[in-house]
């Protein structure tokens, strides 16, 4: 993996050379939070931002896309990619580990062409955390404070400048059209091996145990009293998944114009916590409680998707703690069952 | 062009026959006459263009498909009601066939037990017709079937035939009897008792509302049945059909692709199944 | 249906301040094609015929006499589709405040010395009285709303009502959450469809659409009380629109986990 340092009095220029050839999106102020959206001003791109509403995993799976379009009087159907050629910039380690789940959950078994031609047109620019985002992440705890794979460039702020790490052919080609970049010196090596080394007591665990344990604590407290204490307290408002970088579950819907012949089928987010999730047309509800639907989340971060894809599914982030307006915290919920185990 | 995994084949309706006030069969045929190339238990995601998709059993068996398959189909929601005021000649949009259906090479040389509730009848009859299609290959066919009520009983001719069949032992029972009702009346598990099986050597399916597993599988167990040979196929909502959209999940299973079939091994300790 | 097929559609209004029929004629400044697609016969707000041979009726407003439930029925027993059209018809809205307080006291309040004239009583959502085959909530309703349901409605479908809360669709826009910004949002228990409308402007939602379906009426409270309101002021924000769900909510009895 080659070295570059990019100064950052180079960052705008190179903003906005790629904005003539890409849809460029990074981290933006939005109140007194942020969200990932499109640079239209290189000043609107914000590195110093803490965490974000949503995950950057919008711009991988849409909240709103279209599948296909229709007539319905011609009987006749065709599929739509929603892909533009996108750079990312200033994604956290965190959302790279969700990165690599949903490119698993997309790609397996039926792969899926509108998921899958994004992520091809997608460049990643991510960033290294050198302080935590905020009280609720325990990112360090999950093993997601650091990757060395999932992106294209990776950027180390080091004052003045950023150390760029270039991880493929893409992230070069990225470097050397649009990028002002010299290579890195041995003293600048030495200074981004501080910094990061550094960097690590900052982070403390904040799970109690070790994650690789957290399927098998999962699979022993199917009855745990904690699933009850939940359901009391949730509002099963969804926000907890809608702000989730490793949810994917969707709803897909018809809609048509006034003449009612031609129309489009649309894909949205959907939640397990919604009392209609699991409902079927005839009026059986399959979790109809909402401590069962809360379990079912924990089951699925901490259990069901380490099965399937060998990951975890939490890659503490923290944004769920943080949305959640009746205080259901992931992390205390994890502790907890260790805990009583 | 690009191909995506949720545009559906548009085919045709070739037959819409009505089997109860709320059950209709339609007869489908895809483009080219092409076979589904389905196996008995499986399902299609069906579309109706503007209203929606719905995941459906298929209902005809391979053996019989000809360049058709059949969707036995209740009116229940936006999808199926726009269905049922379907005409012969309209095209549907069908995706699939997916999902894991019943395991008929295991089934061979074994006695048979089908035990479909209600609509329940509908998946079961594609392996109903598979295995009485290739009849020797197969021990004893018994199967016990109930409806609420008489009006409901589904596939009528057929299961006449059956009960005609002298290598097929078929009873049919209804909740509530009418005035033309002559049969047995009473749950489907009052049927249990009028049958002598040997357990080791049987196969049991069974399929119907979510309300009849519980006592139909403690019949199945209780005359000695073992659980690895006992097969349910469960209903889910389902918005993809391909094990992404996580509607159908069953704690960690995928009712899409791990089932709609599953032996009740697999279910028994899953707390959301049944 | 007419003779070219388009069906017949009329408007009527009950107690309401006729802001959603207001809606409806706005909605038409942007889908003109939704009178290519249905023939109005009735529309007191816009046109001045009365054709008494439709097929699809939108009420708005609620029932608070006597003589709206004889009329409420005539128009059901004429139309093949009612649809409550806003808050006044689906809920009551604000409208039912007034059930909190004895009629007498309410008349004399709002007639004085005519209080005897008027056989006013409880508000009630037209559902009270008869059958709805759809509901377009809201205060006022949401223009693109009405518009999906009368496609539904020619389609033959079902029409859409989500039965999931406000927070969904404010999340799915990236809103900053209200109680994040010192804030009080009904948001977690109320309906969606609107598009969070308020809090995507900045407010906090009031909840004018009416409850989902099995809401936490009691960790909603929690929250409020957490986020520093008085039993009092939460109260008042339960009952700002929806004093008929409370009400009917408390009767029922109904609480699910």
């Amino acid at each position: 993996m080659k070295l570059m340092i990019l100064d950052k009095s180079a960052l705008a220029p190179m903003v906005n050379a790629l904005r003539a050839d890409y849809r460029v999106v990074g981290p933006q102020a939005r109140g007194p939070q942020f969200a990932f959206d499109v640079i239209t001003d290189p000043a609107q791109l914000r590195l110093d931002y803490n965490t974000t509403i949503l995950p950057p995993k919008k711009v991988l799976q849409p909240q709103y896309e279209r599948l296909l379009s229709f007539n319905r009087r011609e009987y006749q159907v065709t599929p739509i990619i929603e892909a533009t050629p996108t750079v990312l910039v200033g994604v956290h380690t965190c959302d790279l580990h969700a990165f690599l789940l949903l490119d698993q959950a997309f790609s397996r078994e039926y792969p899926d062409a509108h998921y899958l031609e994004r992520r091809r047109q997608t460049v990643i620019i991510s960033l290294e955390c050198l302080e935590p985002c905020d009280e609720y992440s325990f990112c360090r705890s999950m093993g997601t404070l650091t990757s060395d794979t999932g992106y294209d460039l990776h950027l180390t702020d080091l004052g003045t400048a950023y150390a760029v790490h270039v991880a493929t052919e893409t992230g070069r080609q990225i470097l050397s059209r649009y990028a002002t970049v010299r290579e890195a010196t041995e003293a600048d090596v030495r200074q981004l091996n501080e910094v990061l080394s550094a960097k690590w007591p900052r982070f403390t665990y904040r799970l109690d145990f070790d994650a690789a344990e957290l399927p098998a604590l999962l699979g022993a407290a199917y009855d745990h009293p904690l699933w009850e204490e939940l359901g009391e307290r949730c509002l099963a408002c969804g926000s907890c998944t809608n702000v989730c970088p490793t949810c994917y579950c969707f709803n897909v819907f018809d809609e048509v114009d006034m003449q009612l012949v031609a129309g489009e089928r649309w894909r949205c987010w959907d939640s397990c916590q919604l009392d209609e999730f699991a409902r079927v047309a005839g009026g059986e509800n399959f979790r109809k409680a909402r401590s069962a639907r809360q379990r079912h989340r924990f089951m699925r971060k901490g259990k069901y998707l380490y099965e399937k894809f060998g990951e975890l599914g939490c890659v503490g982030c923290g944004r769920c703690i943080r949305a959640c307006v009746a205080k259901i915290s992931i992390l205390e919920g994890f502790n907890a069952i260790h805990q009583s185990a | 062009m690009t191909t995506s995994i949720y545009t559906p084949e548009m085919a045709r309706l070739v037959k819409v026959e009505t089997l109860t006030a709320l059950e209709k069969l339609f007869t489908i045929e895809l483009p080219g006459g092409r076979s589904l190339g389905h196996s008995p238990g499986q399902f299609v995601m069906l579309s109706l263009l503007g209203i929606g998709e719905a995941p459906i059993s298929i209902t005809s068996s391979p053996s019989r498909s000809n360049g058709i398959f059949e969707l036995c189909v209740r009116r229940v929601g936006d999808v199926t009601n726009a269905l049922h005021n379907m005409q012969p000649g309209d095209m549907v949009g069908i995706r699939g066939p997916f999902g894991r259906g019943f395991p008929i090479e295991k089934m061979r040389g074994k006695d048979v037990l089908f035990a479909p509730g209600g609509l329940g009848l509908a998946p079961l009859r594609s392996l109903i017709n598979q295995v009485l299609d290739e009849r020797g290959s197969f021990g004893r066919v018994i199967i016990l079937y109930g409806a609420r009520r008489p009006q409901e009983l589904l596939f009528r001719n057929e299961l006449e035939e059956w009960i005609a069949r002298p290598d097929v032992e078929c009873l049919v029972t209804v909740d509530r009897g009418d005035e033309t009702w002559t049969g047995n009346v009473g749950v489907i598990t009052t049927l249990f008792p009028k049958i002598t099986i040997n357990p080791r050597n049987t196969v049991a399916v069974t399929c119907g509302p979510p309300i009849m597993y519980r006592f139909v599988l403690m019949e199945m167990l209780s005359k000695g049945i073992p659980e690895t040979q006992i097969y349910l196929s469960l209903e889910r909502r389902m918005k993809c059909g391909v094990g992404k959209c996580g509607h159908c999940q069953i704690n960690h299973l995928y009712c899409c692709q791990d089932g709609p079939v599953f032996t009740y091994t697999q279910i028994k300790n899953v707390e959301e199944a049944l | 249906m007419t003779s070219n097929g388009k069906p017949k559609v009329a408007f009527f209004d009950f107690a309401c301040c006729e802001g959603c029929q207001l809606t409806v004629v706005d909605s038409l400044q942007t889908h003109l094609d939704l009178l290519e697609a249905v023939e109005i016969v009735q529309f007191r707000e816009a046109i001045s015929d009365r054709g008494e041979d439709y097929q699809i009726a939108f009420i708005e407003g609620s029932c608070t006499r006597q003589a709206d439930e004889e009329r409420l029925r005539k128009i059901r027993a004429q139309a093949s589709v009612v649809v409550a059209l806003g808050a006044c018809a689906h809920t009551a809205c604000v409208n039912a405040l007034k059930n909190l307080h004895p009629l007498e006291d309410v008349r004399r309040w709002v007639y004085g010395d005519q209080a005897e004239w008027y056989d006013t009583y409880e508000a009630r959502p037209i559902s009270a009285v008869i059958e709805v085959d759809a509901i377009i909530p809201g205060c006022p309703i949401d223009r693109e709303e009405f518009i999906r349901v009368v496609k539904a409605l020619l389609l033959g479908k079902k029409p859409p009502l989500p039965d999931y809360p406000v927070c969904v669709e404010c999340k799915l826009k990236e809103n900053v959450c209200m109680f994040h910004i010192g804030k009080f949002c009904m948001g977690p228990v109320t309906r969606a469809g609107c598009g969070a409308i308020c809090p995507t402007y900045g407010d906090g939602c009031e909840g004018c659409r009416g409850f989902i379906p099995a809401p936490n009426e009691n960790a909603m409270k929690d929250v409020l009380a957490d986020a520093g309101l008085t039993v009092e002021a939460i109260m008042a924000r339960f009952t700002m629109f929806n004093t008929y769900l409370v009400s009917a909510r408390k009767a029922d009895g109904e609480e699910r986990r």
